[in-house]
């Protein structure tokens, strides 16, 4: 679908331009800036990261792998000493816990990426490299004919340059 | 991501937030910040001396190892009882000195304190190499090195399986979970900055290298918003890791009936420790980056003072355990456990000893002193002392008990060869020739940060307090800017 993408140098201007283009049903947007900012958060309003489930379930996973793998091989290879325990619980949480930490992270990276659609093999249409810089930008993804009245919202709330892309 | 600093003056911004407060006042724009952070990856010829001497430092140490293995494991000084000396020493200062950049990067996060953002990435590089360092004492400590992945569970044809109740297979994983996950937060912090250099490079084969690394990063709204959480997380995970490897690197010595080492004291006092010598270690390293790179404007007094005090309270707390040990031993009525702690003190090994209380619980007391946290010179002056007397706490830990267990025939000594200073020499050459590497090549400060710490531009001026531009010496550091950083109006 073509767009337009619009820079700005002024955070204000961005929140403002988003807040007028949600007005005007504009729904598919793409909002960049370099760095994260509460106001841009505020205004797009977007539902909260699901990447906190993955963490849990990494972690679930990873701490129950890490006390199983030390008790099955206890068992499966017994030590009888003195009549301890054969799997013993107690050092066995070290393996529980570092475990979930490091199946947890992993989880947690594996749904940075997925959910952030990275990594990403083209980037060519709609960014433009002073998004990492010094610009935030908006990328508007819309129909031919309302192209037109895209740019004008964006200019009328003070974007730098506007330009469409296909 | 980092501290969120708000373009609404100080007084307007939430309570909670006590680091929105952090301000730079020579840095103006986020221009100026991706400007003068990518002028630090330029190699100079300094650079080049020093990775040079990193290198020359660790091919000593490999060709020590070389010998050592040609030789066998006697021409490193150990003398039975004494089976553990500098390796082990070296292994736990290493593990250490990766503890703060975890601190910093993590810790700090969770609890906002805003100084951490100049200096978090130097000091999270630092984690990553110092764990890479210390993860190959082990290593260099066994007999027949090659056979080191019998350690990690895995099915083999040999059938059998490590021990799982024994402190090495512990370590295994604490150590490993330790590296995969301080690289994994690197390498995500690194990501955006990494997007920054890809587009600001000019050289097509740099910025092909820079593209792949980036990931395609495009700093929108839907990857932030799971990067923030992503990172939240990590950190969250992070913290209670960083105090799960110590304690597991002093259950190696605590599970023991050494004298001196059977005490539950001992993972407390390892953490405190290994925070206490990776502050020291960062200032080593920090002090002379910020004043190289002229980086004084990012990395400010009001910076090197928090850490100073985060110094001084680890200092206390270690200065605390040594003290408890004594006690312990003291009311326990063991007389071996006496024994051995008045010989810590006052006999073979009385010199270490010194060393270890005047470096580490002595000399950082001068930091209750505001002129002294405020002093780059005297902080780098003391970090050095520092790191000198966290490794003689190790050889205080390992060698002291092992030269002087339950009786007398046990009763040795022990001197370090030319094999182990070689192999510590490596060591230095190693983590530093990495270091040196990664700063040339990837930004030493979290650029996206930094960027968040500043308030952005604003058509509607929102009445933001006025830049003092160093003047002021509360907010700038009350230090010259190097003359690199514009002043601003």
């Amino acid at each position: 679908m073509p767009g337009v993408v619009a820079a700005f140098h002024e955070l204000d201007s961005t929140v403002e331009a988003i807040a007028a283009l949600k007005k005007s049903r504009f729904t598919e947007m793409t909002v960049y800036s370099p760095t994260p900012r509460h106001e841009l958060d505020e205004v797009v309003d977007a539902p909260v990261s699901r990447v906190r489930l993955f963490t849990l379930i990494g972690g679930l996973a990873g701490a129950s792998f890490g006390y199983w793998i030390a008790i099955w091989a206890s068992k499966y290879w017994p030590l009888v000493v003195g009549g301890k325990p054969i799997a013993s619980w107690v050092p066995y949480t070290i393996f529980g816990f570092e475990v979930m930490v490091l199946v947890g992270s992993l989880s947690t990276v594996f749904a940075l990426f997925a959910l952030s659609r990275v990594p990403r093999l083209t980037m060519t249409v709609g960014y433009d490299p002073r998004f990492s810089g010094g610009h935030f930008g908006i990328w508007v993804d819309t129909t031919p004919e309302r192209l037109k009245e895209a740019a004008d919202l964006l200019r009328q709330h003070g974007a730098e340059e506007v330009r469409h892309e296909a | 991501m980092a501290t969120t600093a708000s373009p609404y003056p100080v007084s307007e911004q939430r309570p909670n937030i006590p680091s929105a407060a952090v301000r730079l006042p020579a840095v103006e724009s986020y221009e100026q910040v991706d400007r003068e952070i990518i002028a630090t990856l330029q190699p100079t010829l300094g650079w080049f001396a020093a990775l040079g001497i990193a290198i020359l430092c660790l091919l000593i140490g490999i060709s020590a190892w070389m010998y050592q293995i040609y030789s066998g494991l006697g021409v490193a000084g150990y003398n039975p009882p004494v089976m553990w000396g500098v390796y082990i020493i070296t292994f736990v200062f290493w593990v250490g000195i990766g503890h703060a950049g975890t601190l910093i990067s993590a810790i700090l996060y969770l609890f906002r304190a805003g100084f951490r953002t100049s200096i978090y990435r130097m000091a999270e590089a630092m984690t990553v190499f110092a764990v890479m360092t210390a993860a190959l004492f082990p290593i260099l400590h066994l007999g027949r090195p090659w056979k080191f992945f019998w350690l990690i569970p895995y099915p083999n044809w040999r059938l059998i399986w490590p021990q799982f109740k024994s402190p090495l297979v512990w370590d295994v994983f604490a150590i490993l979970t330790y590296f995969t996950v301080s690289s994994t937060f690197l390498y995500i912090g690194l990501i955006p900055d990494i997007a920054v250099l890809r587009d600001r490079e000019k050289n097509p084969v740099r910025k092909q290298i820079y593209a792949m690394l980036a990931l395609g990063w495009r700093n929108s709204d839907r990857e932030w918003r799971h990067f923030t959480r992503a990172y939240l997380f990590l950190a969250a995970l992070s913290t209670p890791l960083v105090l799960s490897v110590h304690s597991v690197v002093s259950f190696d010595f605590a599970m023991a009936l050494t004298p001196g080492w059977h005490a539950t004291i001992f993972p407390p006092y390892f953490v405190a420790g290994a925070i206490f010598s990776g502050l020291g270690m960062v200032f080593t390293i920090g002090i002379p980056l910020r004043k190289y790179f002229r980086l004084q404007h990012y990395i400010t007094l009001n910076d090197l003072d928090a850490a100073a005090k985060m110094c001084l309270f680890t200092s206390l707390v270690v200065g605390l355990a040594y003290l408890t040990e004594f006690q312990i031993a003291w009311m326990s009525g063991n007389k071996y456990e006496q024994e051995y702690f008045w010989n810590r003190l006052f006999g073979q090994w009385a010199w270490a000893a010194w060393i270890m209380l005047i470096c580490n619980m002595v000399l950082p007391l001068s930091l209750f002193s505001q002129k002294a946290r405020r002093n780059p010179a005297w902080l780098f002056i003391l970090s050095i002392f520092i790191n000198i007397g966290m490794w003689f706490e190790r050889f205080v830990i390992v060698i002291p008990s092992l030269s002087h267990e339950f009786e007398p025939w046990q009763w040795t000594s022990y001197a370090p060869t030319w094999v182990d200073y070689a192999i510590l020499l490596g060591s230095f050459g190693w983590f530093f020739m990495w270091f040196l590497l990664f700063i040339k090549q990837l930004p030493v400060m979290a650029i996206a940060e930094l960027k968040e710490v500043l308030p952005p531009k604003m058509k509607h001026a929102r009445g933001h307090p006025p830049h003092h531009g160093g003047s002021d010496p509360q907010v700038a550091g009350g230090e010259g800017t190097g003359g690199h950083a514009p002043r601003t109006a």
